[in-house]
């Protein structure tokens, strides 16, 4: 059967847009969109990174005057908008709308999205609900300062900055970016799933589109329940519904509400929640298994492991959320069954960090940037790995749950390890995606600042946990549990957070220059198999292929393979009839 | 062969992880409750942690510099390993058993309180705690938020009979006894609040509308800090109280002078109503993340505890009654005089005449000496709204040192 | 699966695998728009699901009586109190849009343009009738004083769940509707002339889901 069926892309030609316009800012082409995506994630990444340094300053240098104007609802505004955007505008929109956007067409061999028009809609969505959420900081009362889990009934009360106003612009921007989500999710499955080239299975399919494939499918079933909590708490704020709202007496005010349930958002939060950690780690997972591959000349060991435990892991991604809320209130006997099901999944999620590991051996290893930044994130990840089995496993998580322990933990492995994916895709794909290559020194120098400026500020900070210094606190004062040695160890933390800060500034610098002064990239600067590099044009054209869609005869991975002359053979290459 | 940085930088960062755990001082400190059992699965967490993070470290770092690329080198072809992978899923899992079984074991013991257990409740809104305690007949009266108002700040039922012997503690500090376990039921009047104190390690959120528990055993006489671990607004940071572990004995003393709800209806209130409402004016205004009432002058601002009274030095070297006009002062327009040692970093407060002269009742039942109030302006008590530019007219008196 | 696989020996199970381990597409035969349209589909179920989840964990715990649906939805025709009534009606009226549009469905494999067209406005139809029963619906609760807010019959959370479950619910049908037109306009404006009039199919399956919750919804 599979003789007789051809790609049905082969047989609809493309409309190509002929003015300006129509190529780069209302543009159909997957390639655009990833771009866009990717710089409006990058923008607004920028804004959280510059709340964050403000936090660290006011963290390590409390009552200092400069710092004067940063008062305690500035204080609770930023590390709210600073954990959604980063988890949400930034990750969230980077690892699937950018680097799903550029790598699922080109990677699967197709001409472009299944509906491309619908993914162009996608981005301007995405766009407006980023407007909106800026739009957050000119509304009076400024934006919210519930943390980024807006748990209820903190949201809407009056001892909350931004109680108001600012909770309405961020849910409701919340809710028109999973519509964006949304329109560009449907399309990177139906195309993973209905448009593949010739020869392409699923089994053959790079391990960056199998991350970005079940991250999305995720993201599909987990944005719902966002959606909702963000509806009833709407109407909650708005209508005076009680669905998250018990009886309350707010700061000497009774309100009328009776009845609700504040665990039931946490609950649906959750619910999302959690397989929004997978939405971000999924994709990361599969970037740094290509980049560790290629870059080792060597297949990534465990290949059918590989793709099992991302599928394991998204599936029990789904049944372990309510191990955010140990210490929430919730009936106690859950703390048994969601303790295990999060030591469960540390399994396969170990076992792709032992694959990691193990292709490096007896590899031919090239240490590019990529490279760097794959190993970078190995060992990040480690670190944020294991201390998720502290946090996972329920009796160790209630003295260190709220604490910056928790802070370390997310920032290690939510935080900085996409983040270290995200440049090592960016530095592997950018020659694909310009036609040039980037600097190699700068990013040299960018990738030791970033990643021992990293480390530098999330290692210590485990042990501030262990004392017991709370998150979320505006101001801590020297007290018990608050030694002034720990307060020596919160400024040496913000110098690490400012530099690592400033050093950002290579990166754009980098990106900006090499697109117009970069060595000229050949089509397939680091021997790589996969099908993007196997491209007629660099950069790929619009509809990427020539009039026949490529054909795949082997797996993405086939570097070394003994009796051939070169050490990678591409995807595109036939096997030879022994084999 | 030439070592490639990034394997030495691998293995730096790997020996200095272990090594900065082994030096720094950050660690659990002394524990004062019956938990060590969360302390061993933290310890044996952290020896099966620790030794994978080693060697998976130490392997990578070594690995990258010996495979360094050689032009024309073909790595080793080996797709998949099948013994391998399942010998290392079956030690990942049999690690995972380990570590998750004494969880499990202790999550037990944590959700279940023994028997002998007594009760105490902790009430927590924004942004300071309270505490009931159910009295000689063990059983709280019952309560809930929609019954709490201005004289009930409990929102005790009324006509519940359990609730007439309720021991209501108004303030911020409970005394418990050591040696003894403790329900800790936790109620919220508005958000999520978490009542915590890190050498106890037990924690729990407080959930407005429902009723939550964890137990635990002091042993440990000591005076503990208890923080708000769960964000519950612009002053979470300042949400601060006091749990003090005593002798049974100087327990039950304490317990005699606390005031039950019965006598609490009576009058026989440790603060009439308008202090009380002073005080929780002064708490929604976040005055106490800088001052306290309990004798400890902060970095930020001087106690509360009589400060109404006697003389100060200000910054200037001058020497300053603190009177009442001096109290208004010094609310009203913080900047104006400084207290010597301090800097002039609070905000002026927004708060109505009538808030101001709750939060002098408050402050006046903190002091406890007689009030000075200067005869000089006390008929003018009512108008509170001192002209700004008037230059500091009182001060020129002689301070009457006493 | 296309009948060629089901007309041979194969089980299930073994075709399923054939068909996911194959290359080019995993569902053999199915547009990219159905395929689509199907993966939607799940992802509305789980808000619905997450809705209904919320008015299940409101209906267990609040404390102040529920009121009797069958009592709150009753009608009054020519005297009689029928209970459900309402919702009876309603619920007929949308079943019955599924049944022309199935057949609308089949006119569109048989290309009969205007009989698709017809039908499809016919859907559409009913469901704008739907709406309107609805429109009809709620101002009778809110005279009877329920009110998102508050309900004078016991929890104000049955106002709550009422008013945003089926005001979402009625949301889909009023998009349903346009969707419905808007292709009907399209179909026999020949824009799928080069088509399998897959489109059709499409939004029935829309249509048809949207059927399903009323059942859930209103239940």
């Amino acid at each position: 059967m599979a003789t007789v069926e051809v790609p049905y892309q082969e047989t609809v030609p493309l409309h190509h847009p002929k003015t300006w316009i129509g190529k780069y800012i209302f543009s159909q082409d997957h390639k655009i969109i990833a771009v866009q995506y990717g710089v409006t994630a990058m923008a607004v990444g920028l804004v959280a990174l510059i709340l964050s340094e403000f936090m660290r300053l006011q963290i390590a240098f409390p009552g200092w005057e400069w710092m004067d104007f940063f008062t305690a609802d500035h204080y609770y505004q930023a590390i709210t908008m600073h954990g959604m955007i980063m988890v949400i505008y930034l990750l969230t929109a980077f690892l699937l709308g950018a680097f799903g956007n550029f790598c699922i067409p080109l990677m699967c061999g197709a001409r472009d999205m299944v509906f491309p028009f619908v993914n162009m809609l996608s981005y301007w969505v995405y766009l407006l609900s980023v407007i909106i959420l800026m739009v957050s900081y000119f509304v009076p009362g400024g934006p919210t300062g519930a943390g980024w889990t807006l748990y209820p009934p903190q949201t809407i009360t009056a001892g909350t900055p931004g109680h108001d106003w600012g909770i309405a612009t961020m849910l409701i921007s919340l809710a028109v970016f999973i519509v964006a989500f949304t329109m560009g999710g449907l399309n990177y499955i139906t195309t993973i799933l209905q448009a593949r080239t010739r020869g392409l299975t699923l089994m053959r399919m790079p391990l960056t589109v199998w991350g970005i494939f079940i991250a999305t499918f995720l993201g599909l079933v987990a944005f719902p329940a966002l959606f909702v909590s963000a509806v009833m708490m709407l109407l909650d704020n708005f209508l005076g519904t009680s669905f998250f709202m018990p009886a309350i007496v707010s700061l000497g005010e009774k309100l009328q509400y009776s009845g609700g349930q504040p665990l039931l958002f946490q609950h649906l939060f959750w619910f999302f929640g959690h397989p929004e950690v997978y939405i971000v780690a999924l994709p990361a997972f599969g970037v740094v298994s290509d980049l560790i591959s290629v870059h080792a000349r060597k297949n990534i060991f465990g290949y059918r492991m590989m793709v099992w435990a991302i599928v394991a892991i998204g599936a029990l991604s789904l049944i372990v959320w309510a191990h955010h809320m140990y210490v929430a209130g919730m009936h106690p006997s859950f703390g048994y069954f969601f303790a295990t099901t999060t030591l469960i999944i540390a399994v396969p999620t170990a076992l792709k960090v032992y694959n990691w590991i193990l292709t490096l051996w007896r590899a031919n290893i090239r240490i590019t940037v990529p490279m760097l930044f794959a190993l970078a994130f190995v060992l990040t990840f480690i670190v944020g790995g294991i201390t998720g089995l502290f946090l996972g496993n329920v009796i160790i998580d209630i003295p260190l749950s709220d604490t910056y322990f928790v802070v370390a933990h997310f920032h290690m492995v939510m935080g900085v390890s996409p983040i270290l994916a995200i440049f090592g895709g960016i530095y592997h794909w950018y020659p694909k995606l310009t036609g040039r290559m980037l600097n190699d020194t700068i990013g040299r120098i960018h990738f030791y600042f970033t990643f021992i400026g990293t480390y530098a500020i999330y290692f210590p900070m485990h042990y501030l946990g262990f004392i017991g210094v709370p998150r979320r606190y505006y101001e801590t004062g020297i007290s018990d549990f608050y030694p002034q040695t720990a307060h020596d160890l919160n400024v040496f933390i913000t110098v690490a957070a400012l530099i690592v800060g400033a050093s950002q500034v290579l990166f754009i610098v980098n990106l900006v220059h090499s697109y117009f002064n970069g060595k000229k990239a050949p089509a397939n600067p680091w021997g790589a198999n996969s099908l993007e590099w196997c491209t007629p044009e660099t950069p790929p054209r619009h509809g990427n292929w020539e009039d026949q869609l490529p054909t795949v005869h082997r797996w993405a991975y086939d570097f070394g393979v003994p009796g051939e002359e070169k050490d990678h053979v591409p995807q595109t290459v036939p096997r030879r009839k022994a084999s | 062969m030439r070592i490639a940085l990034i394997a030495i930088l691998l293995f730096v960062v790997t020996v200095g992880s272990v090594v900065f755990n082994f030096t720094t001082p950050f660690h659990f400190d002394a524990i004062g409750s019956n938990w060590e059992l969360i302390d061993i699965t933290v310890y044996i967490t952290f020896i099966i942690c620790g030794i994978v993070f080693v060697v998976l470290g130490l392997l990578m770092a070594w690995w990258v510099h010996k495979f360094q690329y050689k032009e024309g080198k073909f790595a080793e072809y080996e797709p998949e390993n099948a013994s391998l992978e399942s010998g290392l899923t079956i030690i990942t899992t049999i690690g995972v058993v380990v570590m998750l079984a004494p969880g499990l074991v202790a999550w037990n013991d944590y959700i279940h309180p023994p028997k002998d257990a007594y009760e105490l409740e902790v009430y927590s809104k924004q942004w300071t705690w309270m505490y009931r305690l159910p009295g000689a007949d063990g059983v709280f009266g019952a309560a809930h938020n929609k019954y709490v108002e201005f004289d009930n700040p409990f929102g005790m039922k009324k006509d519940d009979p359990y609730g007439d012997d309720d021991i209501l503690i108004l303030t911020d500090t409970v005394k418990i006894p050591v040696d003894r376990p403790v329900k800790v039921l936790l109620r919220s009047e508005d958000v999520l609040h978490d009542f915590w104190v890190p050498s106890i390690r037990a924690k729990m959120d407080a959930v407005p509308g429902m009723v939550t528990y964890f137990w635990f055993e002091p042993i440990v006489e000591k005076m503990y800090e208890v923080l708000c671990a769960e964000l519950c607004g612009r002053n979470h940071h300042s949400m601060r109280g006091w749990m003090h572990v005593v002798s049974m004995e100087e327990y039950g003393t304490w317990l005699n002078d606390q005031v039950t709800w019965a006598g609490f209806q009576e009058g026989q209130v440790p603060l009439s109503p308008e202090a009380a409402r002073g005080r929780d004016i002064a708490t929604t205004n976040g005055c106490f993340a800088c001052h306290t009432i309990d004798g400890r002058n902060l970095d930020t601002g001087p106690t509360w505890l009589d400060i109404w009274g006697g003389t100060v030095t200000l910054d200037d070297g001058t020497t300053r009654v603190r009177d009442e006009a001096y109290i208004i002062k010094s609310i009203l327009d913080p900047h104006a005089e400084i207290v010597e040692g301090y800097s002039p970093t609070m905000n002026v407060p927004e708060i109505t005449e009538e808030e101001l002269q709750s939060i002098l009742d408050f402050m006046r039942v903190l002091t406890s000496e007689p009030v000075k109030t200067e005869p000089a302006i006390e008929g003018e008590e009512g108008s509170v709204d001192l002209p700004e530019g008037e230059p500091t007219t009182q001060p020129t008196e002689e301070p009457t040192t006493d | 699966m296309t009948d060629t696989t089901l007309s041979s020996q194969e089980s299930i199970f073994t075709s399923t695998a054939k068909d996911w381990s194959s290359d080019m597409t995993t569902f053999k035969g199915v547009p990219w728009g159905k395929a689509m349209m199907w993966i939607f589909l799940l992802s509305d179920t789980f808000i619905f699901t997450c809705f209904l989840v919320g008015y299940m964990v409101m209906r267990m715990t609040v404390t102040e009586p529920w009121p009797v649906a069958s009592e709150v939805f009753a009608l009054t025709v020519w005297g009689v109190s029928v209970p459900l009534l309402l919702i009876a009606i309603m619920t007929f009226i949308l079943i019955t849009s599924s049944g022309t549009m199935a057949m609308a469905v089949n006119m569109g494999y048989q290309r009969r343009k205007w009989a698709v067209f017809w039908l499809m406005v016919a859907t559409a139809a009913l469901g704008a009738s739907f709406v309107g029963m609805q429109c009809f619906e709620w101002p009778k609760l809110i005279l009877e004083g329920v009110r998102p807010w508050y309900n004078p019959m016991g929890a104000p959370q049955f106002g709550s769940i009422f008013f945003m479950v089926t005001g979402f619910h009625g949301l889909h049908v009023s998009v349903g509707v346009a969707y419905l037109l808007i292709v009907a306009i399209r179909v026999v404006r020949g824009k799928y002339d080069h088509t399998n009039f897959e489109i059709v199919e499409i939004t029935g399956l829309y249509w048809h889901f949207v059927d399903l919750f009323v059942v859930r919804t209103e239940a």
